[in-house]
Order: structure tokens, then sequence, then C-alpha cells
């Protein structure tokens, strides 16, 4: 798994679990806060409406007790009282007087009943008008609800008194329709559910429900799955002996519902804001924390396909850590780069001393490995070379005559012609030069001018006799230069040619030995010897050129100031 | 002997032959605000209704019809003879609520209702209480002294009747179209009354030769004068 994978699922994760887990608890304290709330705001208005309940009845009673003081009433109870329950017609005069009384204040029932309770007239409504109601069956409390004929009536009484003496009781009331109550309530007898409102709700699921409360105090329940609040309705208290108890039925929930879903929607919403922005945050996070690693890697990458060692950018911002490592692999990559520097000096110290050592055998040889690199130079500059082939060139005709180091002095300085023998063992330097060179590691650059600067064109030079382009150019150059310079060198046996005669004795070989492009080059240059920049102490410094081109400003200090030194 | 005497008189007025007095009552606007019930039946009271909407169709009409136009003064002419009047107890109402009497005129008050009840007046002309009686039965009242008798019923409030007693024979209710007229009155002068429920009690004076006289009340714009011997309620 990916380091950035890993830091953006190890935040996001247990961020995302614990932002579900608080906002799930904090959604469950909030909606049980709610219907809390909301339960206690539907209790007291169920509270206060069955005290407006009570406190109308009362308000009611005040009024109805007016009704008692009705003249033609009690005019009527005294016709009754003179003529007998008996006799119809006067019976019928006081049921016609409560007919009236009961069309004009809208009453469904009405009864006068004696002082011990005995009903003297009643008569309820109909469709088409009042009728009269067999007394014989009729048996209403003097408050609360009562059925006749499949009717329910919510009735009161109020009493009505003649000088101070109760002669009579008036009770009347109306038809009672429980959908036509202000609040959810629901009728019961003996336990027995006579009228509801809650059409859904079987009648003996609220029976069962409602057994267990008790019948002057309110209570809460669970029906169906919801929570309900049930209060007593005012007049419980008087319709207790036909055991009617009226109760309101109130669902919390369904009170509740709307505002539960407007939060739910809310906690849904603002938990997928939360949870994409922690998605977000994550991803950034992770990025901020893996990004510098990556690019270190990435870094290190390159460092090892290349094998350079390029030390790291500074930056400012970042990881503290990210930069102590950075810091660290710059050191490191410092360090090694140096010792890899002192390394290649320590070499290119070495092969200057030998070059130096070469030179200094001979006093007539002397400066012969820096004029060949002069000329190589300034001829691979004429052919329009690359500044790289310019440094191998450089170096390379430098170290050219290195081999000569294995060849006895005998031989080397010998006035007059060599021996075969001689002669073989003078050809040996190249080979020797190359083997000297080829296991310094750094330098192998420089083996093809060292091996084969004596190849010439036709096949006819040595060590292999190869022919033409298998030679490399920058052999070919060194060839031509060294050729060159052996010639126009003094030596104990002769003076040397001029530039003239070299050349003249270069361009006779040209096609032959020599490359022709390179000779003809060369001859363009003109006399390379009158050039202001050819100077006796250019040798060491055009080493420490090669030098420093190949490992830096630092080495041409070391070489400098040894060459001050010395 | 005091129905001899009137008797004697309505003889000596009938050689003489009096003129007519005709007359017009003239009422533009409503004078009673009362709910009538519409009587359909015992028990099937409908609701209350407007006055005109049953069957009077004129508010105006059943006001005028609802004047008692009699004469005051003049000579000396007491009825000697007297109409039947009657004021039934039916579907919980006095039918008519208006009668008008010369007095010394009895009124019979038959129940025809299925139900008690209790015809009385506590009016100063005539005070009475003819108690509790059933379907079938009437009671008798005469009314002696000339003035306004209200009449109600104890078992139902909302019953109410008006007997107008005159002091002489002329003595009549106005018709709907607000006309009257007044037969065989001898040559005098007279005052003549007109006497409304709520509007009160109207009076022009008129003094009557051989030809007939013309007289009209606009009420309740003329003054109201204080009829003296009649008992507003």
């Amino acid at each position: 798994m990916r380091f950035a994978t890993r830091t953006f699922l190890s935040s996001f994760i247990p961020f995302a679990v614990l932002l579900a887990i608080s906002f799930w608890a904090i959604r469950a304290s909030v909606m049980e806060t709610v219907r809390d709330g909301l339960r206690a705001s539907v209790r007291d208005n169920q509270v206060a409406l069955a005290r407006e309940q009570s406190r109308n009845e009362g308000r009611n009673r005040k009024l109805l007790e007016g009704i008692g003081e009705n003249p033609s009433l009690k005019a009527g109870l005294q016709l009754l009282a003179a003529e007998g329950s008996a006799t119809g017609q006067a019976r019928n005069t006081v049921q016609d007087q409560l007919s009236e009384i009961c069309d004009s204040l809208s009453f469904d029932f009405m009864m006068v009943s004696g002082v011990h309770g005995e009903p003297l007239a009643a008569v309820v409504r109909y469709a088409e008008g009042f009728a009269p109601v067999n007394l014989t069956r009729l048996h209403p409390p003097e408050q609360g609800f009562f059925s006749t004929d499949g009717r329910l009536y919510e009735v009161t009484s109020v009493p009505i008194h003649e000088a101070d003496t109760q002669v009579a009781t008036l009770t009347m009331g109306g038809r009672f329709d429980i959908s036509r109550f202000g609040v959810p309530a629901v009728l019961l007898q003996k336990g027995t559910v006579i009228a509801t409102q809650m059409r859904d709700l079987a009648p003996a699921q609220i029976e069962s429900a409602l057994a267990s409360c008790p019948a002057a105090a309110d209570c809460e329940f669970r029906l169906a799955g919801q929570q309900y609040l049930s209060l007593p309705l005012g007049r419980t208290a008087a319709s207790g002996s036909d055991g009617y108890s009226l109760r309101s039925l109130q669902n919390v929930d369904a009170a509740s519902a709307p505002l539960q879903i407007i939060l739910r929607k809310l906690f849904l919403v603002s938990g997928f804001i939360a949870l994409a922005a922690m998605l977000g945050i994550s991803a950034l996070s992770s990025r901020s924390i893996a990004q510098p690693l990556v690019d270190v890697v990435t870094h290190l990458r390159l460092s090892a396909a290349t094998g350079e060692l390029p030390e790291f950018p500074e930056s400012r911002g970042g990881a503290q850590e990210i930069r102590d490592l950075t810091q660290g692999f710059n050191n490191a990559a410092r360090a090694v780069r140096e010792s890899r520097e002192r390394l290649t000096r320590a070499y290119v110290q070495f092969v200057g001393s030998l070059a130096q050592a070469l030179d200094a055998r001979d006093a007539y040889t002397a400066g012969h490995s820096r004029r060949v690199s002069e000329y190589s130079c300034a001829i691979a500059k004429a052919m329009n070379l690359a500044d790289n082939d310019l440094e191998i060139i450089r170096v390379g005709a430098l170290l050219h005559d290195l081999g000569k180091i294995g060849i006895s002095d005998l031989v080397l300085q010998k006035p007059g012609r060599l021996t075969p023998e001689e002669n073989e063992l003078i050809r040996q330097h190249p080979v020797i030069g190359k083997r000297i060179l080829e296991n310094v590691q750094g330098l192998e650059a420089y083996l093809g001018i060292v091996e084969l600067h004596h190849e010439n064109l036709n096949g006819t030079g040595y060590p292999h006799g190869l022919k033409g382009e298998e030679t490399p150019l920058y052999a070919r150059i060194v060839k031509v230069a060294d050729a060159y310079d052996a010639m126009t060198s003094d030596r104990p046996y002769r003076r040397g040619k001029s530039h003239a005669e070299a050349l003249a004795v270069l361009r006779s070989v040209s096609g032959s030995e020599m490359d022709p492009t390179v000779v003809e080059a060369f001859a363009l240059l003109g006399d390379q010897r009158k050039q202001p920049a050819f100077a006796g102490t250019q040798s060491l410094r055009s080493l420490s050129e090669a030098v420093q081109s190949e490992i830096g400003t630092a080495a041409l200090e070391v070489v400098t100031h040894e060459r001050e030194a010395s | 002997m005091w129905i001899q005497l009137g008797s004697c008189a309505l003889v000596a007025a009938a050689v003489l032959a009096g003129a007519d007095i005709h007359g017009t009552i003239v009422i533009d606007r409503k004078l009673s605000r009362h709910n009538v019930t519409a009587s359909v039946g015992m028990y099937q009271r409908g609701v209350a209704v407007e006055l005109g909407a049953d069957g009077e169709t004129d508010p105006l009409a059943f006001e005028r019809s609802h004047v008692a136009v009699y004469l005051e003064g003049g000579p000396k002419s007491t009825a000697t003879e007297f109409p039947k009047a009657s004021i039934e107890q039916k579907d919980r109402r006095f039918a008519p609520d208006l009668v008008v009497i010369p007095a010394g005129s009895t009124v019979s008050f038959p129940n025809f209702d299925p139900i008690f009840h209790n015809v009385f007046s506590l009016s100063k002309a005539k005070s009475f209480d003819l108690g509790n009686y059933p379907e079938g039965q009437s009671r008798l009242v005469t009314f002696p002294v000339p003035g306004v008798v209200a009449v109600y019923c104890h078992l139902h409030s909302n019953m109410a009747a008006s007997i107008v007693v005159a002091p002489s024979r002329w003595a009549v209710r106005v018709d709907k179209d607000g006309i009257f007229s007044l037969k065989d009155v001898p040559a005098g002068t007279y005052t003549v009354v007109a006497w409304h429920k709520t509007a009160g009690t109207f009076r022009k004076t008129l003094t009557i030769g051989e030809r007939d006289a013309a007289v009209s009340f606009t009420l309740p714009y003329a003054e109201p004068t204080d009829a003296g011997h009649v008992a507003h309620r």
C-alpha cells in the first residue's frame, strides 16, 4: 500500500467513524430532547385544554342554571303537580315547553325530574323535530354520559327552585359526537371503547393500553409503536356510576414527527457535508504529509538510476523531519562526492605525476606531452568538435606517451638509430600506456588515444594495424600533433624541422599514414608555436583545466597549489 | 240598566241616521320587531322566522292591520249590541292577537291546542287569570271598562294578545290596507283615536255633520297624546 493511501486511510477512517458516531449520538440526544420537549408541551396543552373544558363547563352551568329559573317552566311544573303526572295533556304541555327550550338553546335532550329523581317529562331531538321519551327506561346521570335509543348524550343538570326550595331537576344536554371534539379523544364505558377519534387504532388496542392508566390521572404508554399521552377530560369524576370516562389520546410521536423529519434531514445533510469535508481534508493532509516523502523518494530513485547524487534544493517549508532527511542526504551526498572527487584527484595527481615524470626523463622531450595536447586541442577546435571531445583529446594527448614509462632509458634516450629489437620495444608503449590506465576508473575515455595514436590510416601502424576509420578520430588527431611535435623538436642528433618542412612531411604521408582531414585542418591553423598563449607553463595548467572539467574547481585549486609548491 | 240605556241610544241613532267616517292609516315603516314562530305542528317548531316571512308578505300591512280606531266623546252612544269576540289558543299563539270591542263586551278564550294554557292579564282595565285549562275548554271574560288589556299565558311566555276596549260602539280594527270606516255616527264633535301597540295612541278631533267625513293618520309621526284612560304597557 502506498504511503499516501495509508496516510489518507489512517486519517480518514478514524475521523469518519468518530464523526458518524458523534453525529449519531448528537442526533439521538437532540431527538430525545425534542421529543421530551414536545411531549411536555403536548401535555401542557392537554392539561390546559382539560382545564379550559372544565372551566367552560362551570360557565355553562351558570348559564344553564338560568334555564331553571324559567317561569313558564315553573308554571308548567305547577300544572303538572296540580293535574298529576297521569294526565297526558299536562305532560304534553311540559314536553312542549321543553321542546321549545331545547329548540331555542340547541339542546338535543331535556328532562325534568322530581326532587327524588323520578322523571316527569323528557324530550329528544330527532331529524324532524322533538319527541317525548319513554320515561320508564330513562335514567340519565345528573352529569355525564348516557345513551338512550342507541344514541349517546352528554348531559348536565341544574336545580329548579321555588322559594329557595328545590322542586325539580332539569337535565339537559346534546348528543355527544366525538368527531367534533376539539382534541383527539376516546370515550370508554367500563374500560370498553364507545367512541374514538383514533380511527386507525383498534379499540381493543386502546382498551388494553388504557387499562393500566389510573382513572383520574394522566398516563403515557406505547401503542402500535408510537408514544401516546392520555389525560382524563372533565366529566370523568361525575360519570363514575355509569363507568363512562372521556380521555384525550394524543400521539406524541406524530406531534413531533414533522420536527423529527426536519431534524433527520438536517443531520443527514450536515453529516454528509462533514464527511465530504473530512474526505477533502484527509486527502489534503495525506498529500501534505506524503508529498515531501514522495518527492524525496523520487529524488533518491533518480539518484540511484543516474548514479549522480544531486543535492535537494533548500526548502524552507515542509516538516522538520523531511528537512532533516534531505539535509542528511545532502550531507551524505556531499561527503560521497567529496570522497569521489578526492579519489579522482588522487588519480589525476597520479597520472599527472606520471606525465611529468615521463617528460622529465628526457630534456629533449620535455614539454612534448603538453605541446601535443595544445596542438590536438587546436585541431579539434578547428574541426568544430564538441567541448566534451576537446576535453577528452586534451587529457588523452597529455597521457598519450604514458606507456614510455615502461621502456628503458637506454632505448628511449639512445642517440642514433634503434635496432629492430629496440624499435619493437618502443612500439610497445601504446599498449603499456593502455595497460597502466585501463585499471584506473574514470580514465577509460583516454584509452583510445593512448593505445591507438600510432595506428596508420593504411593499416601499417601499431599496435593493431587498424585501418582508416577503425582508429578513433581522437587518436588520429593526436597522431598528427605527435608527429608534428616530434619533427619540430630538437633532438641530440638533429635540429628540429621548421613548421613548413614538418607540414610538408605531414602532407606527404597524408592519406597513407595521416588522416588528410586532420592534416588539412592543422595546416590551416598555421604555426601554433607563434601563438602568444603558447607559454612553457601551460602544460600543467592544461592538465589542471582538463582535470577541472572532470572534477570541478576544487581539483584545480589543489593541482595549482601543488604546482606552485613544487 | 246600563245595557238598556245603550240599546235606547242605538235606536235613537238608527232613527237619526248619522254620517260615516272614512279614514286611512298610513304607516311607512315597521313599528314592531318581533319573531313569529312557524306553527307547523305541535313539536315541529321550525326555526325562528322574521316577521313577514310566514305569509305576511308585507310587514307594513301587518302593522296597519294591528291598529285599532275608535271614537271618544260626542253624544253618549254606548253599545247596546255586542259583537261576538273570541281569542283562540291555537298552535301556542293567541288568534287573533288584537281584538277591538266596545266596553261591556265579552270575549271567549277557547283552547284548541292539545296542551294546557293559562290565560291571564294584569292590565288596569281588566285583570284576570283563567287558570290552567286543557284542549276543548273555553273561558269567558267581560270587559266593562274602556282601556287596553294585554293578555298573556302563564305557560307560554311568547303568547301575547291585546284587547282594545273602546268607550263607544264605534270601534274597529283597521284592515291591512289601512282603511277603516265608522258607520252611522251622529252629528257632533268627536275625538278619533288610533292606537298601535308600539306606536302609541294618536288623537284627532272631528266634528261630524250630515255628510260623511274623512280622517287620516300617519303613524308614528303624529304627536302621540295621552289617552288618559288607556293603560300603556
